[in-house]
């Protein structure tokens, strides 16, 4: 009986090429669901003999009942875990403490397809979900078979699959699991479970391993004490772009608890018996360095124009150029953006550990893949002796993407045979590192006689496209997006460019509708068009709010943004305080509307809105990488001030239901929407607008 | 390797420990070396975040600016001494828990533990009382909020 099609020809073993390398699907019994998103599944029914390549998720249900979900994605302190259990608990109505998630471990999980942390739920949420209703349907099929009913006959209820008519008559998810050895994939995608029928789906959940966090046992990846292990530490360059001339390490060698010095071309590192250890005789290593072209901040935005070269052109419509010149009214002006630091309380750190032909990386990372890839390549390899497990993850923001690390204590572990743990100091963290791009971004818009923004043209440097297409529609409009030599290494960063476009286009429409004389409200709401969903937290935030009867006193101020990331839609409301002696801005309340589809887990939502408006707070008022003589100044939490409990404002959030629409992720849409809100409430409170990030006092007293 | 003529001995989590160890090497590097106690995190090395916070006789210190000479013969706690020996978690445990005051989680461990410095001290600390109290701890995920509520729970609760 084989109602849906299940090809359970594919067993483990038999010719997955892809698959039986995981050792897991040899090793374990069970029953193990196969799943892919993106593409046919009646392709990929046709040919069963598949490869792991196209395989996004998969989940086994174990002899023990217990279910496990294998997702490629690492834990960074989404949630995701623990939301990725719910899904798959809900569409086996099993209770979510029989449900584990494997997360980031490359010889268990599938390839990573490059999906970034923030969109992680909506994109591998809705494969794991997918995958637990296919896992639902050979369950009940197995057990119709069994009893010879129908699988309209069989339901599953709190981990067994019970015969409808008699109650009594059930069997256990583990029990149909034991003794099988299969591997199945689906020919069509199982019907999800209906939403009204939902029990844990909508419901917040606490971390399912939250405990391990509190009692201090989650384990990151410098806290793990593998036998013999060793302690590395790199020679850093002194600035940006040197090259090393020459370089003396004998006197390190000699150093008391050094194992190792390691020089392999321009890579110069160490191994001793303690962190300490290293450090010590890192420091009697004699390097010379050539240090080519120099850097330095003030170069920054001419430097962005200078070296730019058109990328990509998005959302175009109409014909801007001609919409402009025949405007009655012409608004331009640039903005500003800095470099940002990702700056997580946990700098990066790896641990390598040589095991027979194979290496074992232990990575603070989000792209183990890519690690993985790296350390192969770096060490000679082919990628099936590397594995790389994410550990708990302190923090990652986009900014532990690269292998560095992987590679460099992969490198000093296969010299010294021997495992070798590699973290950086806080100065290393914030020096040798990626950083959110900076960006400068000229807009210019035309207006028509009876008020309307006819013309919308955005040159957007350096921070790439993602938010550059405005949600508002403009019957003539475009973003060009110009790749540029950036004169820091650059990367991912909650919402990349999303912030800054945010930023340009949410306080150019400000400045558009104070030049007017207009509500920024209902100019926004004027331009929003088609975008109902837009439209629908701006209506909303602006009602919450009282926006229309605000009357601030002096020096206080009430700003508008809204922005879309990652698939969800936020508007935000900041009340500000300005000292307009000091400059000093304070933000006093913030209010979030945001829509974000079906919410998986409600308070983690918030907890990751509330975040993210954290975050933004120190994008819109202090953070900026400061860079002199190519090197890094930001190199502490004193140089590089990141958000504390004393600024941290009161958070108000609005999740407005969408529980038809697939789940979007939440962390970033609000974020993006900070700097702009607060700098349009300044200029609500003291009449200055200002174009540049951080809005620094120096800046607000200065007023430009 | 330099190391002490007489060994260094610290009350760890209520069991002497003897460690042999330079008297110079900061408590955390102690902790998280010597004693295998991983608990207590590395942030900055410069005091400034408070992912290193251990109380010592009571009193919260960055772990990480603290010579290990400075705990001899003196008691430390750390996060993993902080539960009843039955294992149930210590009240600000259970209210970081039940709050979901923390993201990635990193920090946690130096917030607990400046959390129970802070409730010894002010049982019935106002929320504002909270925000200075930690001021000295970052968290980068922004659960800050969280935090303070997560502690003004605990408070609640230990008064009864």
């Amino acid at each position: 009986m084989n109602p849906r099609g299940a090809d359970d020809s594919a067993n483990a073993g038999s010719g997955a090429s892809g698959l039986t390398r995981r050792e897991f699907l040899r090793a374990a019994g069970g029953i193990v669901v196969l799943f892919s998103i993106g593409r046919s599944l009646e392709a990929a029914g046709s040919a069963p003999a598949s490869t792991a390549a196209d395989v996004d998720a998969w989940l086994r249900i174990g002899e023990d009942g217990r279910i496990t979900v294998f997702a490629p994605t690492p834990e960074v302190g989404q949630n995701l875990r623990t939301e990725l259990a719910q899904l798959a608990a809900e569409e086996l109505s099993t209770p979510l403490s029989s449900v584990g998630v494997v997360l980031g471990d490359t010889d268990s999980v599938p390839a990573d397809p490059g999906v970034c942390a923030s969109s992680a739920i909506s994109t591998i949420g809705v494969t794991v979900r997918q995958a637990a209703a296919e896992a639902r349907e050979i369950l009940a099929a197995m057990a119709a078979e069994r009893w010879g009913v129908p699988r309209s006959q069989v339901v599953l209820k709190e981990g067994r699959v019970v015969l409808a008519s008699d109650p009594d008559t059930a069997i256990g998810l583990g029990e149909l699991a034991r003794g099988q050895r299969l591997v199945r994939r689906l020919k069509q995608p199982a019907p999800l479970k209906p939403r009204a029928e939902y029990a844990l789906v909508g419901k917040s959940a606490p971390a399912i391993d939250g405990p391990a966090y509190v009692r201090g046992k989650a384990g990151f990846a410098a806290d793990l004490r593998l036998p013999k292990l060793a302690y590395g530490k790199v020679l850093m360059p002194p600035c940006l772009g040197a090259k090393l001339v020459r370089v003396e390490t004998a006197s390190a060698a000699t150093q008391p608890g050094v194992i190792a010095v390691v020089e392999e071309d321009d890579f110069v590192g160490l191994v001793a018996l303690r962190p300490d250890l290293a450090e010590r005789a890192l420091r009697s290593i004699q390097a010379t360095w050539e240090e080519g072209a120099h850097t330095s901040m003030a170069a920054l935005y001419e430097g962005l124009r200078a070296t730019a070269r058109l990328e990509e052109r998005v959302g175009v419509r109409g014909d801007v150029e001609a919409s402009l010149a025949s405007a009655r009214h012409g608004y331009s002006a640039s903005y500003r953006t800095p470099f940002a630091a990702h700056a997580p309380i946990e700098p990066h750190a790896a641990a390598a550990s040589p095991q027979g032909d194979r290496i074992v990386v232990y990575a603070s990372t989000q792209r183990p893949f890519d690690h993985r890839k790296a350390v192969a390549e770096a060490l000679g390899m082919s990628t099936e002796k590397v594995r790389v497990i994410v550990p708990a993850v302190g923090g990652a923001f986009g900014g532990k993407d690269a292998p560095d690390i992987s590679v460099q204590a992969a490198r000093l572990a296969r010299v010294v045979g021997r495992p070798v743990l590699l973290s950086q100091s806080r100065e290393e963290e914030m020096s040798w590192n990626s950083f959110r791009p900076a960006a400068l971004i000229d807009v210019r818009c035309g207006v028509t006689e009876k008020g309307e923004i006819a013309a919308w043209d955005a040159d957007v440097f350096n921070c790439g496209s993602r938010g550059a297409e405005p949600p508002y529609t403009f019957a003539n409009q475009r973003a060009r997006v110009y790749e540029c030599d950036s004169p820091l290494p650059q990367g991912h960063w909650r919402g990349i460019g999303g912030s800054a476009n945010a930023f340009a286009r949410e306080v150019h429409l400000d400045y558009v509708a104070s030049e007017l004389g207009e509500d920024p409200v209902a100019m926004r709401l004027r331009h929003l068009g088609s975008n109902a969903r837009m439209e629908r937290v701006v209506r909303a935030a602006a009602e919450r709010y009282g926006w229309e009867d605000r009357r601030p006193p002096t020096g206080l101020g009430a700003g508008f943004a809204c922005a879309a990331d990652a698939g969800s839609c936020a508007a935000l409301v900041a009340d500000v305080e300005v000292e307009r002696t000091s400059g000093q801005v304070r933000v006093r309340r913030v209010l979030v509307v945001q829509e974000s589809g079906l919410v998986v887990n409600p308070d983690n939502l918030r907890n990751q809105i509330e975040g993210g408006v954290v975050m933004g707070l120190g994008l819109a008022l202090r953070e900026a990488v400061r860079y002199e003589q190519g090197r890094i100044l930001s190199r502490s939490f004193t140089s590089y001030p990141i958000p504390t409990f004393r600024e941290a404002p009161a958070v108000e959030i609005v999740v407005l239901p969408a529980p038809d629409s697939p789940p979007q992720g939440g962390a970033t849409a609000a974020l993006c929407a900070v700097a702009p809100a607060v700098a349009n409430a300044v200029f609500d409170a003291v009449g200055r607008r200002l174009r540049e990030l951080p809005l620094a006092p120096v800046r607000v007293r200065a007023g430009g | 390797m330099a190391e002490t003529a007489r060994p260094i001995v610290i009350r760890v989590n209520g069991t002497d420990r003897s460690l042999g160890v330079e008297r110079s090497r900061s408590l955390l590097s102690v902790l998280r070396t010597e004693l295998g106690l991983t608990g207590t995190k590395y942030g900055c090395g410069s005091g400034e975040c408070g992912a290193c916070t251990v109380l010592l006789d009571g009193q919260p210190v960055r772990a990480c600016t603290t010579p290990v000479s400075h705990a001899d013969r003196r008691a430390v706690t750390t996060i993993e001494g902080l539960a009843a020996k039955d294992g149930s978690l210590h009240p600000i445990q259970q209210a970081f828990l039940d709050v979901q005051a923390f993201q990635c989680g990193y920090c946690t461990p130096g917030m607990i533990m400046e959390a129970v410095a802070l409730l010894r001290k002010n049982p019935n600390p106002t929320a504002l009382a909270i925000r200075e109290g930690m001021a000295g701890h970052l968290c980068r995920c922004g659960t800050y909020s969280r935090v303070v509520r997560a502690i003004q729970a605990a408070a609640a609760k230990m008064r009864k």
